[in-house]
């Protein structure tokens, strides 16, 4: 049996070609996908390894808290350095200090200015050679507080060298230093990708961070002293001086341990973007895999009939299909696998495109990511088989001396009602999770939902064609009205084929609402809210604005009121929440912050304030207490002061005094700098006195309401063109589905295209009606993926109200041209099957 | 509507005037033509066809010379044994398949000069072809089927001459079933009313009964009759069945690609006889 399956497949692999293609595609988008996450994961790996590579120990504050942009931890006094010094068994200790840092280069602009890159690493050169990853290429360490190493590749990109006089910029301020030496990270230029700028260690605490403070110890064990050893010593003599209360030993291989696979930067986005991608790409498969398995399955009645009657069980009949789909699945999927690696550097290339800085170096090619691809692949293939498979071992023997008839079937009853159980369900889960603002239920809806049009489909499918297809007759006269019929006459088929778009064109419709509606709401958000003239945000969060861009600005005579925003992440009942630092006596004079109960300026030392919702949620009220644990400090006790309605950002569910933030956070570095324009000052005076000030300090970015709405409107616009750029995969192999179901029914229905041309069907008609046919079939996915997508975004958009995203906009002109993007794929899609039918010769079609 | 439908309609009365029930003489080769008054042209004709399939020594001569006239108002049957290229024959008038070399006339048109397109366009305006098998489109109606090439010219059907055809071939209240709701006997005069249904100059038929029992056959045959009397039409018929022949105005026998006998007003006896003679 196995061996007749296999010359089957052989003997057909013309007719596998398109379905092959949409298993390989689908492989190979999840094969390149993980062979560049693991590339990537592997060289943000590499940087934690490099950086505590001859590390025995770290000490390090005991508090931390998991925000938003990694792990944020509390800082030690510098005095421990000494302290750890002084253990028996430590060779050496030092204090590390680390925080962004930017070269400015000759032509004043940021060395690595773009938004979406490598945050630059600013650190303090660390005397020790084993425990300091920089290697010194060039000149010497930097000793006095305006001397820095920088690393090779920003040395040579931007053409400095050991000498040259170059100005950083850090949260402090920018400053100029002189070039003492010029260092590879281990062995590589830089860092991953990121530039690293190391000051000298006595400066590097006034520069990076807070003066007397280090970030950790980094501890050498003496010769013959294991990790474990020194670690287990410096805790002792830690817990002696009673200072375990606020710092903790680990071992370098626990630290290391601990930073693999949390790598910054671009990875975690990536990591949980592209594989959601993949996923959709290889489902979208397989409704190809399933139509085209039905398809052939059903040309092939009459064949399986025969084996039936000459005694095939049915199990037997059940497994030829599966081993077919298995061998078809496993060599696609090892294609596709392979296709995966070219792929891989294509990802790269697009994401390098839109900005997103990654590492350079080979693509690590891992065989366990191209083996689970491949797997999966085969596995998605032999699953979506099965269905065909199931219905092809219920012919009948009897069917061998039948007339095949046209499988009419999708209506049932049973379909029909199942459908519209889960479609109900799926409806009603969404819309009351929306209500609740609860995104659980509305995925689960949005899932049942999609499986009911999914069984509703072939119900519905040729009552929509039928309607959608009566204009075509007038248009297209015959043609029209056979494309109509054919496309009608399959529903189960059509709806398959159909339903592939469906997935594709609902994602994009989804992402284009919520875009919009996110720009809308924001907007509005900013008209309703803003009653400042001018915004200054930092190029990226990392690099902050530091306290000198506020006092600078302050000092104009041109500016009226400033004001300014900072965060710091906080624990509160076991969930990790921002704490905006705000000044309680001038923040009303930038926002219309809402206040339903109590007083921003009530906001004093030990005040807090919190959103409407979470207040809501929490039952929180004016004069109630609430705790937050700050990496910093530990467990601080709050009063509520002030609930207020603007949650959105500047704000934030959270907000504390100035302050406050200060007693509790380590880095204090302002991210949101609002200012009014001085009374009688015109906007032009103001700008250029502003943008005069801010000089200083290339990474601060001046924006008036407006300028900031379309920046903000630019980020999530290109957000939206690389998911765009994703799931145009999947819309593809929808596209190869309906290529591959024309084609195959072609073939299925050669003696009536030969009886069509013999009596007097011309080639651009037989052409034309397999194009309209393919139009019908699309329009059918779009309109059925743009209501899903309409729905779901719906859902979102209400679920999220409280987010700051709470006004629906349905972008027109956009789901239009997506619909047409469907329908003109679907002529393209046409265009071969349609041109092999037009060739098709009479007289052979009509007697073979 | 345009002018081949004008065209036939004011052409088909007077000639059916002129040319009922028996027609003029017109006989295979150049030999006995035109002894008999006035002669019309005829519908169709070959003259030294020749249709070679394959090469070397897989080489078929399917028509080997055949020189024949079909004439207008006749129905006629072509006869011989399997292989003999009757079947040939007909796909080359009805331009469904080319000739190695010789030419085909649909009235004047030489069908060798025509390319694809017009030669589409001639089945589809000028000939009426009723296959064994698989006349139709299983998605379309039975009387969009009749229409069917109508439809494809882009033309309005006649109602009238439409509701005609259908009452004729006993289709009434059958107009709107598909394919497979009809039975095999109905299923075949809805495939001879659209070979009927735009009028066209010569129609074709391959076996029209080989796949019916004989009464659902003579039904057939007694229709395609009945439109070369009544209608005037053309009729050429292949078949290999003595009876079919015998509903012809004449029958002409093909044996390994040439024409080698032919009979006047058949019956299925002479039809038969002939047979015997070129069996042995």
């Amino acid at each position: 049996m196995f061996r007749l399956t296999v010359q089957s497949v052989w003997a057909r692999r013309g007719r596998f070609l398109l379905t092959a293609a949409a298993v390989v595609l689908g492989v190979a988008f999840m094969a390149g996908t993980s062979v560049l996450t693991g590339t990537l994961r592997r060289a943000y790996d590499g940087i934690a390894t490099t950086n505590l590579a001859a590390t025995d120990a770290v000490v390090r504050a005991a508090g931390s808290v998991d925000g938003d942009a990694g792990r944020v931890r509390g800082t030690l006094d510098a005095s421990l350095v000494d302290v750890v010094r002084r253990v028996d068994g430590v060779a050496a200790a030092d204090g590390s200090v680390s925080a962004g840092a930017r070269l400015v280069g000759r032509d004043g602009k940021l060395a690595d200015g773009g938004a979406h890159q490598a945050v630059p690493i600013g650190m303090a050169w660390l005397p020790t050679a084993e425990l300091n990853p920089l290697r010194l290429v060039a000149g010497r360490a930097p000793r006095a507080g305006t001397e820095v190493v920088i690393d090779r590749a920003s040395a040579r990109d931007a053409g400095f060298g050991p000498g040259d006089r170059v100005t950083v910029r850090t949260s402090s301020g920018a400053a100029r230093y002189t070039v003492s030496g010029v260092a590879t990270f281990g062995s590589d230029d830089d860092a991953g990708g990121a530039g690293v700028v190391a000051f000298a260690p006595a400066a590097a605490a006034r520069i990076l961070g807070v003066p007397g403070r280090v970030d950790a110890v980094r501890v050498a064990a003496a010769p013959g002293v294991s990790q474990a050893e020194v670690a287990r010593r410096v805790g002792s003599a830690l817990a002696a001086g009673g200072r375990h209360r606020a710092a903790e030993v680990v071992t370098g291989r626990a630290a290391v341990e601990e930073e693999l696979g949390t790598g910054t930067s671009g990875v975690p986005f990536m990591e949980a973007l592209l594989p959601v991608f993949a996923l959709v790409a290889l489902f979208v498969g397989a409704f190809v895999i399933y139509n085209a398995f039905s398809i052939t399955g059903a040309q092939r009645v009459r064949e399986t009939a025969v084996l039936r009657a000459v005694g095939a069980s049915r199990g037997q009949v059940r497994r030829t299909v599966l081993v077919e789909a298995g061998i078809l699945g496993a060599v696609a999927s090892v294609a596709g696998a392979a296709l995966g690696v070219a792929l891989a550097h294509g990802l790269a290339a697009l994401l390098r495109a839109f900005g997103v800085e990654l590492p350079g170096g080979p693509m690590v090619v891992g065989a366990r990511p191209l083996a689970v691809a491949a797997a999966t692949g085969t596995v998605v293939t032999v699953v979506a088989a099965y269905l065909p498979a199931r219905r092809a071992s219920k012919v009948a023997p009897v069917a061998a001396m039948r007339d095949v008839a046209v499988d009419r079937t999708g209506g049932s009853i049973r379909r029909a009602a199942l459908g519209a159980v889960l479609t109900g369900l799926g409806v009603v889960a969404s819309v009351s999770g929306a209500r609740a603002g609860a995104a659980g239920p509305v995925g689960i809806g949005a899932l049942a939902l999609f499986a009911g049009v999914v069984a509703l489909g072939p119900v519905v499918a040729p009552r929509f064609i039928r309607a959608a297809g009566r204009p075509l007759a007038g248009l297209r006269g015959v043609a029209g009205e056979l494309a109509r019929e054919n496309a009608a006459r399959n529903p189960r088929r059509t709806a398959a084929t159909a339903s592939a778009l469906t997935l594709g064109v609902a994602l994009v419709v989804l992402i284009s609402v919520f875009a919009a509606s996110a720009r809308v709401s924001m907007d509005a958000n900013i008209d309703r809210n803003l009653r400042s003239d001018w915004i200054i945000t930092p190029l990226q969060h990392q690099d902050g604005l530091g306290p000198a861009v506020a006092e600078t600005v302050d000092a104009l005579p041109e500016t009226g009121s400033v004001t300014t925003f900072r965060y710091v992440p906080a624990r509160l009942d076991g969930a990790t929440v921002s704490v905006a630092g705000i000044d309680p006596e001038r923040v009303e004079q930038h926002l219309d912050v809402g206040a339903r109960a109590g007083s921003v300026r009530a906001l004093g030392a030990t005040g807090i304030g919190v959103g409407h919702r979470v207040a809501t949620e929490r039952g929180l009220r004016v004069g109630d207490r609430v705790t937050l644990r700050f990496a910093e400090t530990g467990a601080r006790s709050f009063e509520v002061e002030v609930v207020y309605d603007l949650s959105s950002d500047p704000l934030g569910d959270f907000v504390v005094s100035q302050e406050a933030f200060e007693a509790n956070a380590s880095h204090i570095n302002d991210q949101v700098v609002f200012a009014t324009t001085a009374p009688g000052v015109g906007e032009r005076e103001a700008r250029t006195a502003i943008e005069r000030a801010l000089r200083a300090t290339p990474t601060a970015r001046l924006h008036s309401p407006d300028e900031f709405k379309s920046v903000v409107a630019g980020r999530i616009e290109q957000l939206l063109n690389l998911v765009y750029v994703l799931l145009f995969l999947a819309v593809v192999i929808s596209l190869f589905g309906i290529a591959n179901a024309l084609a195959l029914a072609i073939v299925e229905r050669r003696r009536e295209i030969g009886l069509l041309r013999a009596v007097g069907m011309e080639r651009g008609q037989v052409r034309a009606g397999i194009r309209w046919e393919a139009v019908l079939v699309a329009l059918l996915g779009t309109v059925a993926g743009t209501a899903l997508g309409l729905g779901f975004a719906w859902a979102m958009v209400t679920a999220l109200a409280g987010e700051g995203i709470d006004r629906l906009a349905v972008p027109g002109t956009r789901l239009v041209l997506v619909g047409a993007v469907g329908l003109v794929g679907a002529v393209v899609a046409a265009a071969l099957p349609a041109r092999r039918a037009a060739r098709l010769e009479v007289l052979r079609a009509l007697t073979t | 509507m345009d002018m081949v439908t004008i065209g036939s309609i004011t052409e088909a009365p007077g000639a059916a005037g002129a040319a009922l029930p028996e027609a003029p003489t017109a006989v295979v080769g150049a030999a006995g033509a035109g002894d008999t008054a006035p002669p019309r042209a005829p519908a169709a004709r070959t003259v030294d066809a020749v249709k070679v399939y394959g090469r070397g020594e897989a080489e078929v001569r399917a028509l080997d010379g055949v020189t024949v006239d079909f004439e207008a108002g006749h129905f006629t049957a072509v006869m011989g044994p399997s292989g003999s290229g009757k079947s040939t024959l007909l796909h080359a008038v009805a331009g469904l398949d080319g000739l190695t070399s010789g030419r085909v006339f649909v009235g004047d048109t030489d069908l060798g000069t025509l390319g694809e397109r017009r030669l589409t366009r001639l089945r589809r305006d000028r000939i009426g072809f009723v296959f064994q098998q698989f006349n139709l489109i299983p998605t379309l109606t039975a009387l969009e089927n009749i229409v069917l090439p109508l439809r494809l010219a882009g033309r309005r059907p006649d109602p009238v001459w439409v509701g005609e055809v259908v009452s004729r071939f006993g289709l009434d209240g059958r107009t709107g079933h598909r394919p497979p709701e009809l039975s095999g006997g109905q299923q075949q005069r809805v495939a001879v009313a659209r070979a009927l249904a735009n009028r066209p100059e010569i129609v074709l038929a391959d076996e029209p009964t080989g796949n019916l029992d004989s009464r659902r056959g003579a039904e057939i045959l007694s229709f395609l009759r009945q439109a070369v009397r009544e209608l005037d039409q053309t009729v050429v018929m292949v078949t290999h069945d003595p009876v079919a022949a015998s509903y012809a105005d004449r029958a002409v026998f093909l044996a390994d690609g040439r024409i080698v006998d032919e009979l006047r007003d058949p019956t299925s006896d002479s039809v038969l006889d002939a047979m015997r003679v070129l069996g042995g």
